[in-house]
């Protein structure tokens, strides 16, 4: 009995082992590629298994073809900015749609989910003409301009408020709490697992986004890391240096696996204990 | 007023002059570069602008990386709609037609004619094959920076392994087909080599069946008119069939959509012996291929023909006067004979000017480089690059069509039949305006 029981775990595990190895077969092979000697990279190239002897050469390659460190400095500063920016408006604009009571806020709010259909590269040239206006064109704040008012994370920011029970916030209400300090003091705790989901979701996207920050930059000192990695994947006419090209791209991935992997369990707990039982 | 305020004055505004000459002598241009090659291209343009601007004071160029050729288009263009239009962009050479047509790029027959020369004399010095991309309509947009041809790669050891002179390399399509026979190793149903290979991924596969079209008589596409393809025609019939018949038939391709990298890679791995690829990957090749190789020109059918690829400045519609004479200046100086000479030996793309060949450091690197010296023994036989009303999208109406051939799901008659018609579609605005709405 035991011993089937054993069994049947044992294979769950390979299963689980082999899905997992499927899953992180292109993140394996990156990494094997990023430090395989050039000449062995044409031959072997498609190969996992790492070669003998490895090398530095592909990063040191990348870095020299762009300034990464730059780069980095701009695109966190993008990033963070961007987050901090957005984690008053959709908290407020959550708040406003789930608590309030104006006439059309219903409306309002589906007409403000409708960008959320709109495919981005229909809002690049009315997008840039207001950052042109607004003399942003050429500024990081140009490149985060579009960003400032998410409607994916006034969505989410209004279920979870909507999630809540309004017991707490009538207890500081009859305590005289005035609204900025149920929002602050009470709703906002209880409502972190939905902020820590949407940082998660617009760290990654701002990270990995292309063409709108190319559209705004044009100083190469403004550039951010995609733009940077482009440089080794856009080549159309040559041939691919695949070990650079898998040096330039664990470079720009690896801040985020590592801040991953760091802050895995406080993501994981997040989502799972959110102390608000519905 | 006491003379001592007077003169402090006066010294206030002699100084403040001074201090405003050479700003208001220096204009600032934004130059836009795609890099189509490989990330050290990108350094050795920010240096090449580097240079230019310590060498003199009237001009100062910003080099913007700007990402693939398609980005470049997209990013230029959308500056242009918001109000800050680029004044040079390095610009795939086929898409000039479309960007003329969309009222984007500015002609340069006033600046030539500032200069009291003629376009004529202006394109005297670059090959002919390239004069039909840079006009437009009968006015000048575009000046010719790099350039490249379909060229005709294989590997010399798999020659004489194969028992075939790796010093008369298949001249026509019946020999091509011969030695990709005797080229490719089997095991059984298994293929472990194969004798050809070319990149199908999007714009290279236009190009290269455009190289295969009109090496079989036909013309691909109207150069003098943007509202007409020829992709329903004997020419390009045969080509598809070629394609066709190297998969399936003789089984010496591999099936499907293999992108270029792939290509490169399976030719550096000894898994393809013959590839068809850019002069522009010449230096990438010759760095990185390990084994000999050589290079030779694309097989015929009919006649010997080639397409231009590659890459010319333009200037946006919409900048102040100023802007204009600095971005020509510009270009007139990244286009002269030494700079272009002096990229083409970092590149391995050909010079598009004839007085490049002239120079000694192009003579000795030639010298050196005989595989340098088939890419432009075949420049005689280049014709213009597809380029036409909404270029991109027609040209993927007859990429996806012989995608589905390579793929084994369309037949080729049936293919190019269907290329046609997308395509008549595609250009349908512009020929009805041509052909209807005359005044």
């Amino acid at each position: 009995m035991r011993l089937e029981r054993r069994l049947w775990r044992a294979l769950g595990l390979a299963l689980l082992v082999a899905v997992a190895f499927l899953w992180a077969t292109p993140f394996l092979w990156t990494l094997v590629a990023s430090f395989r000697p050039e000449g062995a990279g044409s031959v072997n190239m498609a190969s996992l298994a790492p070669d003998t002897p490895q090398t530095l050469d592909n990063f040191r390659n990348a870095l020299e073809s762009g300034a990464f460190g730059l780069y980095y400095v701009n695109t966190i500063i993008v990033v963070l900015g961007l987050l901090a920016v957005q984690c008053v408006t959709v908290s407020l604009a959550g708040y406003a749609f789930a608590r309030l009571r104006f006439p059309g806020r219903d409306a309002l709010f589906y007409v403000f989910l409708l960008q959320l259909m709109l495919v981005p590269p229909a809002l690049i040239v009315p997008n840039l003409r207001t950052v042109v206006d607004l003399g942003l064109y050429d500024t990081l704040p140009g490149v985060m301009a579009p960003y400032f008012a998410s409607a994916f994370g006034t969505f989410l920011m209004r279920q979870t408020f909507l999630a809540l029970p309004r017991d707490f916030e009538e207890a500081a209400a009859i305590d005289g709490a005035p609204w900025w300090a149920i929002v602050w003091y009470v709703l906002l705790p209880m409502a972190q697992p939905g902020l820590v989901a949407f940082a998660i979701v617009s760290v990654t996207a701002h990270w990995n986004e292309f063409l709108w920050p190319l559209m705004v930059i044009n100083d190469p000192a403004k550039h951010t890391l995609t733009i940077g990695l482009a440089a080794f994947t856009r080549g159309a006419e040559g041939g691919k240096e695949w070990g650079v090209l898998a040096a330039g791209t664990l470079l720009v991935m690896a801040p985020l696996a590592v801040v991953f992997v760091a802050f895995q369990r406080r993501f994981v707990d997040s989502f799972v204990f959110s102390g608000v039982k519905g | 007023m006491s003379a001592i305020s007077r003169i402090a004055i006066g010294a206030l505004v002699l100084s403040a002059a001074a201090l405003a000459l050479p700003a208001a002598a220096q204009t600032k241009i934004e130059f836009f570069f795609p890099v189509p090659v490989e990330g050290k291209l990108a350094r050795e343009m920010t240096r090449l602008v580097k240079s230019y601007n310590d060498s003199q004071k009237e001009v100062e160029v910003t080099a913007v990386y700007t990402g693939g050729y398609d980005d470049t288009k997209l990013k230029a263009q959308a500056a242009a709609k918001a109000g800050k239009p680029p004044a040079v962009v390095l610009m795939s050479a086929n898409f000039n037609v479309d960007l003329k047509l969309s009222g984007d790029i500015m002609s340069l027959e006033p600046l030539l004619k500032g200069e009291e020369t003629t376009r004529t004399e202006f394109l005297a010095d670059f090959w002919p094959a390239l004069h039909a991309n840079a006009v437009v309509d009968g006015e000048l947009y575009a000046v010719p920076f790099h350039n490249s041809t379909p060229l005709l790669y294989f590997n010399v050891d798999h020659f004489k392994e194969a028992g075939l002179d790796p010093s008369k390399p298949p001249r026509t399509w019946a020999e091509l087909v011969d030695a990709a026979k005797k080229l490719t190793k089997r095991d059984g149903d298994k293929i472990e080599r194969y004798g050809f290979s070319m990149p199908a991924g999007y714009d290279y596969l236009g190009w290269l069946m455009e190289a295969l079209s009109m090496s079989n008589g036909g013309r691909y596409f109207n150069e003098e008119y943007g509202g007409e393809v020829y992709y329903d025609q004997p020419s390009m019939l045969g080509a598809a069939r070629f394609v066709d018949d190297l998969i399936f038939k003789h089984k010496v391709m591999p099936q499907g959509v293999v992108e270029a990298g792939g290509v490169s890679t399976s030719f550096f791995a000894g898994k393809a012996s013959m590839v068809l690829l850019s002069t522009g990957s010449l230096s990438f090749i010759r760095e990185s291929m390990k084994s000999p190789y050589n290079v030779a020109f694309v097989p015929r059918n009919v006649r010997n023909a080639v397409p231009i690829g590659g890459a010319s400045l333009v200037m946006f519609n919409g900048q102040s006067e100023d802007s204009k004479k600095a971005g020509w200046k510009f270009i007139k100086w990244i286009s002269s004979t030494d700079t272009l000479g002096g990229w083409s030996r970092f590149t391995g793309y050909f010079a598009p000017r004839k007085s490049s060949y002239e120079t000694a450091a192009m003579k000795e690197f030639i010298a050196k480089n005989p595989d340098a010296k088939v890419a432009l023994d075949q420049l005689p036989y280049a014709k213009p690059w597809f380029a036409t009303y909404q270029t991109v999208a027609v040209r993927k109406a007859l990429e996806d069509e012989i995608q589905a051939v390579m793929n084994g799901k369309k037949k080729p008659d049936q293919a190019v039949k269907d290329a046609q018609k997308k395509a008549d579609e595609l250009m349908r605005p512009y020929v009805e305006q041509t052909a209807l709405k005359l005044p």
